[in-house]
């Protein structure tokens, strides 16, 4: 009898446990999922980037024709329910574990139908929180069949070094799957999506660094894949593109995105023929203080604390070695970053009605509960209608290794 | 009443009629058909008295016998046999059972004709190893010393390390057919008095024919058989024994074994060396930092790998995940398949490294490099990783060199990669829970498995790390010794 028992205990365990053990040579990973709409309604063509694991392992030679990556493309109406259709075509169960990012077309981004159709990707666990969403200007099966790297061939190593390198400079917000509904949920704030295309198109010659949108980039040779400035969501629907340099700005005004330094470029204070190249990092967050008034605008007063190091003053003005060319160049300098700044605060006000910095953080301890914020309305009232004032507190002006350019007149004698 | 007369009718008191005597050694020893049972006429100078020893040549000291016993016998003059006979241990014996004890346990027995006693004269030399250097357990600082097959070596490789008269032997007969002796150790003004006396009645309920050595005897004493946890330490380091001791241990020995028995034991003695309190205090916890890490790694880094790989492949980073991938598309087998085969590979290595005849030696390695290597791979049976897997999680376990948590650790790997097999991380951890729990209910003569760590205990804690040395000024409570306190270094 008592055999018995523990016959049937060890069957049971036997025959219940490894249901859901799967060997890893059957599944495919997917590290890029395309969406598209299609003409249909409710239907929509999901496209699916393979990695191929035989490429780039040291142990197994692949032959040498074989890609990277496979990429299919199937027509369905969810995520995971189209995976099951590419079945009939791809060898292997297919896993989006290992997912990296999700394209959405800027046609389907822009369209009502968004919401609900990623909405989806919180429901399945195997979506992660950290997906990033990447809105294209192409289609997303284009993006991600045109999306040919040229030196890290494997996808999953070229998204993450692109997107992690892009979003240190500042040019692409963070934008994972996570803050994307905890932004649109919180029915408060804009959220932003990476911009990305690999069509060139208008490019623009402006000279003013990083003012571009992805297509605007003048580039010659490399990659036809740009990642650059990103897309605003309001509400759960793409409302417009914000370039490189306002990206960066919410980066710098956002507490919660991190951005380690970039590289930028400004007008001569002296000679305004040449531009200083100076490098911008903020070792601090900024300061933000919230005022919350019933009946009048409320007041929001930013401080941010920021650093900067010239690297190259190509006019030849000394401004290292005097203290009024130093306070030049500081006064400059900041101003500069006060104008753009509230140039477009003002335009997010204005035009989105919305901020992009996720503000509403530090409106809502003024509010006793979730219905007398939800009330006070920050879409509508609050933010449209607030004093915002930005000031930009430089830390630290540094010049550099060295300190003296070469004095041209002794150069050239 | 009966049962007396019957022991009487066993064994006779000694005849003052020689021949008598003489009969019934015959009779009992078998005489001439053991060949080694000799008998030595002679008249005793003194008294002109016939004179018959008996002894087996195999196991006394023949030159001491002529020089001591006799010589002495056969010219000096004197009033008495005890007078006469330079051995330096002489017993007036009666009865024959005694006798019988005497000449089994290597002694010369001397009947005397008119004399109602005999006498037994120790001359005994077993033979046996002289004192190498500890073969398992390897120290790079420290004593080499190891004990070797003979009780008062090994006696006096303790007593040359602790030189106290606290310091107890006392010896217990086991074994009913060929009595052996075991001798109990232990520091008087320290042992618990309990753990003592339950450790005398454990030896002294063993009711067996013999008790040949200390490894049989280790089996005899503990509590649960059939256990995968050992609760009791055996050592071949007369240093470590001495550690032991010292901190009111009991330590037992035997005389036909190169190891001592150290009870009671909890779960750190087994993961402690004694190089761990001869180096520095930052180089020995750092050797003891790395033997926990190799614990868990050769306890569980095979069944982790199979939980995560059949059961949570978003874990594994994607670069090692399409290497894995990549590698296992030619592989016929399940991945927990695969593992298994490489760690019954490896421990056929190991069993097969330990039998094998010294001059074959060098063939485990050339066999063992093919099957856990390059070859193996090349042949699509397994993959390469787990060949990593598998030398790691072999190697780890070879720096818990303690034979019996080394066994422990070994089996219990299986359990854990079976388990790993069923419901992946959820079942592993579970598993790894009741081994835990279990071994937390075990006890080693009522110490607690775990103490002093769970339960607590007044202690130097010397669990996982130790305290420097000068810092340790208690000894072990969870032993409840006579004596808590030690002599501070300030």
């Amino acid at each position: 009898m008592k055999g018995h028992v523990f016959f049937i205990a060890i069957a049971m365990i036997m025959l219940t446990g490894c249901f859901d053990r799967i060997e890893l040579e059957q599944q495919s990973y997917v590290i890029a999922v395309g969406i598209d709409k299609t003409e249909e309604e409710g239907q929509y063509n999901y496209t699916y980037q393979i990695a191929n694991p035989a490429v780039g392992s040291a142990a197994v030679q692949s032959g040498p024709n074989e890609p990277p990556a496979e990429i299919v493309t199937v027509k369905g109406s969810d995520i995971l329910g189209a995976t099951n259709t590419a079945n009939s075509f791809v060898s292997k169960k297919i896993t989006l574990d290992h997912t990296k990012i999700i394209v959405i077309s800027e046609e389907l981004a822009r369209s009502k139908d968004f919401l609900g159709i990623i909405q989806s990707g919180s429901r399945t666990p195997q979506i992660r929180r950290g997906v990033e969403l990447v809105v294209s200007k192409e289609s997303a099966s284009d993006f991600i069949n045109n999306n040919q790297p040229i030196m890290e061939q494997r996808p999953h190593k070229y998204y993450q070094f692109m997107l992690s390198r892009a979003k240190q400079t500042g040019i692409i917000p963070n934008a994972t799957l996570h803050r994307f509904f905890q932004i649109t949920e919180g029915d408060a704030d804009l959220f932003l999506g990476i911009y990305a295309t690999t069509m060139q198109s208008d490019q623009k010659d402006n000279g003013e660094q990083d003012q571009y949108i992805a297509g605007e980039i003048p580039q010659r040779g490399g990659s036809p894949t740009q990642f650059m400035g990103s897309a605003v969501f309001k509400e759960g629907q793409m409302i417009d593109t914000l370039t490189g340099e306002e990206t960066r700005f919410s980066h710098i005004l956002d507490k919660t995105m991190d951005m380690k330094d970039f590289l930028a470029t400004m007008p001569d204070p002296v000679k305004p023929d040449f531009r200083i190249t100076y490098d911008y990092s903020q070792k601090q967050s900024p300061q933000i203080d919230f005022t919350y008034h019933k009946n009048k605008p409320s007041t929001i007063k930013v401080e941010i604390p920021f650093q900067i190091e010239v690297i190259a003053i190509p006019s030849l003005v000394d401004y290292s070695q005097n203290r009024k060319g130093r306070q030049k160049l500081r006064k400059a300098i900041i101003q500069r970053f006060e104008e753009k700044t509230s140039a477009f605060i003002e335009q997010s006000q204005t035009q989105y009605r919305s901020d992009p910095f996720y503000w509403s953080l530090y409106a809502r301890p003024h509010f006793k509960n979730i219905k007398a914020y939800e009330k006070a309305d920050w879409h509508k009232k609050i933010y449209p209608n607030a004093e915002v004032s930005v000031t930009y507190k430089m830390d630290k002006l540094e010049f550099g290794k060295m300190i003296n350019d070469s004095k041209i007149n002794e150069v050239r004698d | 009443m009966r049962r007396s007369r019957m022991l009487k009718k066993e064994s006779p008191n000694v005849s003052r009629h020689l021949n008598e005597n003489v009969r019934t050694m015959k009779e009992q020893f078998s005489y001439g058909l053991n060949k080694d049972f000799s008998m030595r006429s002679l008249t005793i100078a003194f008294n002109q008295k016939q004179g018959r020893m008996f002894y087996y040549s195999s196991t006394v000291n023949g030159e001491q016998m002529n020089l001591h016993i006799i010589k002495p016998l056969l010219e000096n003059e004197g009033k008495d046999i005890t007078d006469i006979v330079s051995v330096n241990n002489i017993q007036a014996l009666t009865d024959f059972e005694t006798i019988k004890e005497y000449i089994n346990s290597g002694k010369a027995v001397l009947f005397v004709d008119h004399d109602s006693q005999a006498y037994g004269m120790d001359i005994a030399s077993f033979e046996h190893r002289n004192i190498f250097k500890a073969e398992n357990e390897n120290v790079i600082k420290g004593p080499q010393d190891a004990f070797t097959e003979s009780l008062n070596a090994n006696i006096s490789l303790i007593r040359k390390q602790l030189h106290q008269s606290q310091l107890i032997n006392e010896g217990i007969q086991v074994g009913e057919r060929s009595k052996n002796e075991v001798n109990i150790l232990y520091n008087k003004d320290l042992v618990n008095p309990d753990i003592l006396e339950n450790v005398r009645q454990r030896i002294k309920d063993i009711n067996v024919d013999t008790v040949r050595n200390i490894e049989l005897l280790e089996q005899y004493l503990e509590e649960r058989p059939y256990s995968l946890i050992p609760t009791i330490l055996y050592t071949e380091k007369p240093d470590k024994a001495t550690s032991y001791l010292e901190d009111g241990f009991i330590i037992l020995l035997m005389d036909t074994s190169a190891a001592a028995l150290i009870v009671p034991v909890n779960f750190w003695c087994f993961f402690h060396t004694p190089e761990d309190r001869y180096l520095r205090f930052l180089y020995g916890n750092f050797s003891r930092a790395i033997r926990l890490l190799c614990f868990f790694l050769s306890s569980l880094i095979s069944a982790i790998y199979v939980a995560v790989s059949n059961f949570h492949s978003e874990m594994i980073p994607p670069d090692l995940l399409l290497a894995i991938t990549a590698s296992r598309e030619r592989v016929p087998f399940p991945l927990i398949f695969e593992v298994i085969i490489m760690e019954v590979a490896f421990e056929l290595i190991r069993e097969a490294g330990v039998r094998i005849p010294n001059p074959l030696g060098p063939t485990i390695g050339i066999v063992g490099a093919l099957i856990l290597g390059q070859a193996a791979v090349e042949a699509n049976i397994i993959s390469p990783i787990i060949v990593i897997i598998a030398a790691v999680s072999g190697l780890s376990s070879f720096a818990l060199s303690e034979i019996n948590i080394n066994f422990t650790i070994r089996i219990s790997r299986f359990i854990f990669i079976f388990a790993a097999g069923f419901f992946g991380m959820l079942s592993l951890v579970g598993a790894f829970l009741l081994f835990v729990m279990y071994t937390a209910s075990i006890k080693s003569f009522g110490v607690p498995y775990f103490s002093p760590m769970s339960p607590h205990f007044l202690s130097p804690n010397d669990t996982i790390f130790r305290k420097v040395i000068r810092r340790e000024w208690l000894r072990p409570n969870y032993l409840k010794p006579k004596d808590l306190v030690k002599k501070r270094h300030r």
